[in-house]
């Protein structure tokens, strides 16, 4: 440690209600994707950019978070945990790491999968003593996010998803590079409502003697913003890591696997069964005879039964589909909370826990909470709440 | 009832770059000295014994210095000897005589030139005692008398040396021990076993001897385990191991699991990360021994042809949580495997008349594949002539070395004192056997099997579930955590779970707690029941939900608050607190038992308990 002072500070404490209802049981830096969750493809970044301690800050859910990740020694890491017991922004989240970070450090989101390079930039910057600085990349919806406007290297504004039209692409990474001086910065900062830390950097930004650098990324950034999302970034996962191989599954009989699947140890595949490309089955899961999951998000412990098919669809933790059930579709309207969102490539999602009834129709962009039971031979579309029991008739 | 632990070597040249975390503690990044090594040896063995701790280094010219005490490991102010090259340490739980900075081991002979360690007992100690009549004793521990037995040795023959002394004083001592012995002006270590674990760890510059491997496994994996009546010296980077006087080979073998799992990680507590890593544990038990389609298992063990056809008998010997494990897979190997199945208390076993050893099967559960009161069973099984068969956690453990075959739980290393993990790993393991068992004589259908297996796969996720639920659990556990006591009960399978599930809440929490069969309460325990003593009942599928439940009622009427864990499908309408439990048939009552743990240990956590090391209590009991 004494060679690499550098510290990263990855803000793992939210929700994610978006997510709903991936998000009831688990925080979403643990949804999985490619069969691990967000927060460990950002770990193995970090680790990849040659910085060995980390400060995870946590809140909701968070033994999730410290029974899959421990100390951190499985990724050759010092992890460290600190709360933050109620959401407060992100500012706030960053502000709960001052008692254990004692030098430069770089701030990440743990939700949001990025390459190794635009870190180690960071750490590289902090370490020659040029800080804040922030990364900053470049989308295709930009006012999604907070675009960033520059002048030359440095940072002028943030506008946090500005409605009006926007003259740049730039939007803010989430990656930036501190020295302990921010926590001040960060209690000085006046906002409404959140403290965010793109506040304080608007702040900083704006301060005569000091500005913001920015550093220029153009490489992965992997936003998982909806439940649809996890589909792309899964595909887009998967593709990458080819190799990354099963133990050993248990696979049946005239089992077609496509090429790029991910299966993880212990999982059952019993005869005739046919697994699509850009499929993720997370450990203990059990594929019965006959079914077909393709761009699938199968969680651990799942149950997918004889004869279903499951398409462009999220099957999470435990959840049991039953026999010639069928979880696909065709693009969908999908509404999150108060938006509507017209032709999504989501075949639908099956919360924890919950159990499709033998031959039930789960429609193209259906949301079926956790715990959810769906009696035989149903039609399920739109969104069942958590807990509900879908009768037939 | 301790641990051990020996180091000899020099750790400074290969410590540079490589994991920071050992030093940090003396804020340096210097050569870890031979005292520093042995602390932190002992701080990773607390968990076998914590009432008094101490060490012996021996340098270069300082000689022998000893420093011990009672209390904890991190109590025990290690001197500062710059020359020692080598030394033993030693954490304690009293067997004989008190806890006491006269009783903690190291102990020494009568003029301070040798010093031993010992865990296990000296059973003919009196007897050794009144030999040594002209020497002085400090203490009143069994263990004293081997010092000064090899001061005798020494001044017996002018050309002995320390080696050869022990080899003979070895042959002297009856019962159960591993010892570490050092000496003044003797550059090396040596240890005997015979009965309590002792293990070496090799590397290059070190060596390394323990009771578990676990004190050592951050600077070595290779490892050698010693059989019973070895000798062995130990020097940097060298060993030589004597049997009966001959040298014999004992081979290396690397141990492939991670230290990390023996670290706290970001919980608390042990006993909660344990909790929680419940469902991973059980995968991994399960992992690749399913034929769900075959409805068979594959526990890769095998009998003798025709032995399991004619068995007429299968006798569960355990101690503690392993034997409620043992009660719930009685019942399994009655119903799945038709076979009559008795559990025993291990410290009470014996091969009881009536019996045909060759149509017997003795079947050990314990954790640590140490637990002394286990051992003796199965050495008496194995007198009378019976098939003898161990479940359990430990790979290399003696327990494995004295039985005819091995199943292994694969639950990861336990550290909290209280099992939690194990006990649901050990019961998983079982079902499996009794499955295999029940297949083999052809007493089971492959879809009766199934069904079971099914119910196996779905344990990981349902346990998942129950986790999920921990707020419910710990209101629960505010709300009730000032009763006057705690009454657990089920039925069938629910019993075991009762059981377990009140031992639990007084082993970490140090409230009465006691378990019934739910029908048993009216036959006495109901004259306890008042306003103040919670019934806590398990109410799932094999564990006659209904019929416990008028039980539960019949409490609930004398006052009782009701706290139940109910099947998904069922309700119960009247009950104070209802935990629910997901559908996954004859496992459900091990799932509700989840609940039972959280309750124990937020009961515990809330009274500010000493969760992961409850008084008077260590986590493999290796004396009987």
């Amino acid at each position: 440690m004494s060679d690499n002072p550098v510290t990263a500070v990855i803000l793992a404490a939210g929700e994610g209600r978006r997510l709903e209802p991936l998000t009831n049981r688990r925080p979403k830096p643990m949804v999985p994707v490619a069969n691990r969750p967000l927060l460990e493809h950002v770990v193995e970044a970090v680790a990849a950019a040659g910085i060995d301690r980390i400060a995870l800050v946590v809140g909701y859910r968070q033994e999730r978070i410290r029974n899959h990740f421990g100390d951190g020694d499985d990724w050759d890491v010092t992890i460290e945990y600190v709360e933050q017991s109620t959401q407060l922004g992100t500012g706030h989240a960053v502000l709960q790491a001052e008692p254990i970070v004692d030098g430069p450090f770089v701030v990440l989101n743990g939700d949001r999968i990025v390459d190794a390079d635009v870190i180690a930039a960071t750490r590289e910057r902090v370490l020659d003593g040029t800080y804040p600085t922030m990364a900053v990349t470049t989308a295709e919806r930009p006012r999604e996010y907070g675009v960033v406007s520059l002048d030359g290297d440095s940072v002028v504004a943030i506008e946090e998803k500005p409605e009006g039209p926007v003259e740049t692409n730039r939007i803010n990474a989430g990656i930036y590079g501190f020295s302990p001086a921010v926590f001040d910065a960060i209690r000085q900062t006046h906002a409404p409502g959140e403290l965010a830390i793109t506040a304080t950097l608007n702040d900083l930004a704006a301060a005569d003697d000091q500005g913001v650098t920015a550093i220029p990324y153009d490489g992965r950034w992997l936003d998982v913003s909806n439940l649809w999302d996890l589909l792309t970034v899964n595909a887009a996962l998967i593709g990458n890591e080819m190799g990354a191989e099963p133990d050993s599954p248990d696979l049946g009989n005239s089992v077609a696997v496509a090429d790029d699947v991910a299966v993880a140890g212990n999982v059952r595949v019993a005869s005739n069964v046919t697994i699509g490309g850009s499929t993720a089955i997370g450990s203990n899961a059990t594929i019965e005879a006959n079914a077909v999951v393709e761009n699938a998000v199968i969680f651990p412990d799942a149950v997918i039964g004889a004869g279903a098919v499951v398409r462009d669809a999220v099957v999470a933790g435990n959840a049991r589909i039953g026999p010639n059930a069928t979880v696909a579709g065709e693009p969908a309207t999908v509404v999150v909370g108060d938006a509507v969102h017209h032709s999504v490539e989501l075949g639908g999602v099956v919360g924890d826990n919950a159990v499709i009834g033998g031959g039930a129709t789960v429609t193209g962009g259906a949301v079926v909470g956790d715990d959810v039971r769906a009696d035989a031979g149903v039609v399920i579309d739109g969104r069942v709440e958590s807990g509900a029991i879908v009768r037939r008739g | 009832m301790c641990g051990i632990i020996g180091y000899i070597g020099d750790l400074g040249a290969d410590r540079t770059g490589s994991d920071g975390e050992a030093h940090a503690a003396d804020g340096g990044g210097g050569p870890l000295s031979v005292g520093e090594v042995i602390h932190e040896g002992l701080r990773n063995l607390e968990y076998r014994g914590y009432d008094s701790a101490g060490v012996a280094l021996v340098g270069k010219s300082s000689g022998l210095t000893v420093a011990k005490r009672s209390g904890e490991v991190n109590g025990l102010s290690v001197p500062k000897v710059p020359d020692a090259t080598h030394g033993v340490g030693h954490t304690r739980w009293s067997t004989h005589g008190p806890p006491t900075d006269a009783n903690a081991h190291p102990h020494t002979d009568c003029v301070g030139d040798v010093a031993v360690v010992h865990n296990g007992i000296v059973e003919n100690y009196e007897a050794l005692k009144a030999e040594l009549s002209d020497h002085e004793f400090t203490s009143d521990t069994d263990t004293e008398v081997i010092p000064h037995l090899l001061e005798e040795a020494l001044a017996a023959d002018p050309d002995a040396d320390l080696l050869d002394a022990v080899q003979r004083v070895e042959g002297r001592l009856e019962g159960s021990y591993a010892i570490c012995a050092v000496r003044e002006g003797d550059d090396r270590i040596v240890v005997a076993r015979r009965g309590s674990p002792l293990v070496l760890g090799r590397s290059e510059d070190a060596t390394f001897v323990a009771s578990d491997v676990t004190a050592f496994l951050e600077h070595t994996r290779d490892v050698t385990y010693l059989e019973d009546g070895d000798v062995a010296s130990l020097e940097a980077g060298t060993v030589s191991v004597f049997h009966e006087g001959e040298s014999v080979e004992r081979g290396v073998e690397t141990v492939t699991w991670e230290a990390d799992a023996a670290e706290k990680g970001g919980y608390d507590h042990y006993m909660r990360k344990e909790i929680h890593e419940q469902p991973e544990a059980l995968r991994q038990t399960l992992a690749g021994r399913l034929d769900v389609e075959g409805g068979d298992v594959d526990l890769d063990i095998s009998f003798p042809p025709g032995f399991l056809a004619d068995v007429e008998e299968i006798q569960i010997v355990a101690c503690g949580t392993s034997n409620y494990a043992g009660r719930y897979a009685a019942q399994l190997f009655e119903e799945l495997a038709g076979v009559r199945t008795t559990v025993e208390t291990a410290s009470e076993y014996a091969f009881g008349a009536g019996r045909s050893p060759d149509r017997t099967l003795v079947v050990a559960v314990t954790q640590s594949g140490e637990t002394a009161d286990t051992l003796g069973a199965i050495r008496r099984a194995n007198a009378a002539g019976a098939r003898t068969f161990a479940v359990t956690n430990t790979l290399g453990s003696t327990v494995t070395r004295e039985v005819d075959g091995t199943a292994f739980i694969r639950a990861g290393p336990e550290i909290g004192v209280a099992a939690t993990k194990t006990f649901a790993s050990q019961v998983a393991t079982l079902v499996m056997l009794s499955i295999s068992v029940g297949r083999d004589r052809g007493a089971l259908a492959a879809a009766d099997a199934r069904s079971v297996l099914e119910d196996l796969r779905g344990l990981p996720g349902a346990v998942q579930q129950v986790l999920d639920e921990e707020v419910q659990v710990r209101e629960a556990a505010r709300e009730y955590q000032d009763s006057e006591a705690f009454f657990f009960v089920g039925r069938a399978l629910g019993v075991p779970v009762a059981l377990e599930g009140a031992l639990k809440l007084k082993e970490i929490s140090y409230d009465h707690a006691e378990g019934f069969a739910a029908g048993e309460l009216k036959h006495g325990p109901l004259a306890l029941v008042t306003s103040n003593t919670p019934v806590l009942a398990v109410l799932t599928d094999g564990a006659r939900a209904t019929e416990t439940m008028n039980n539960v009622t019949e409490a609930q009427t004398r006052g009782a608050p009701a706290l139940g864990c109910v099947s998904t499908s069922e309700e119960f309408g009247t009950l104070d607190v209802s935990f629910e439990v997901p559908k996954v048939g004859i496992v459900e009552p091990l799932v509700a038992n989840v609940y039972l743990q959280l309750f124990a240990y937020h009961v515990a956590n809330e009274k500010g308990r000493s969760i992961d090391k409850p008084r008077n209590l260590a986590k493999s009991v290796t004396v009987e």
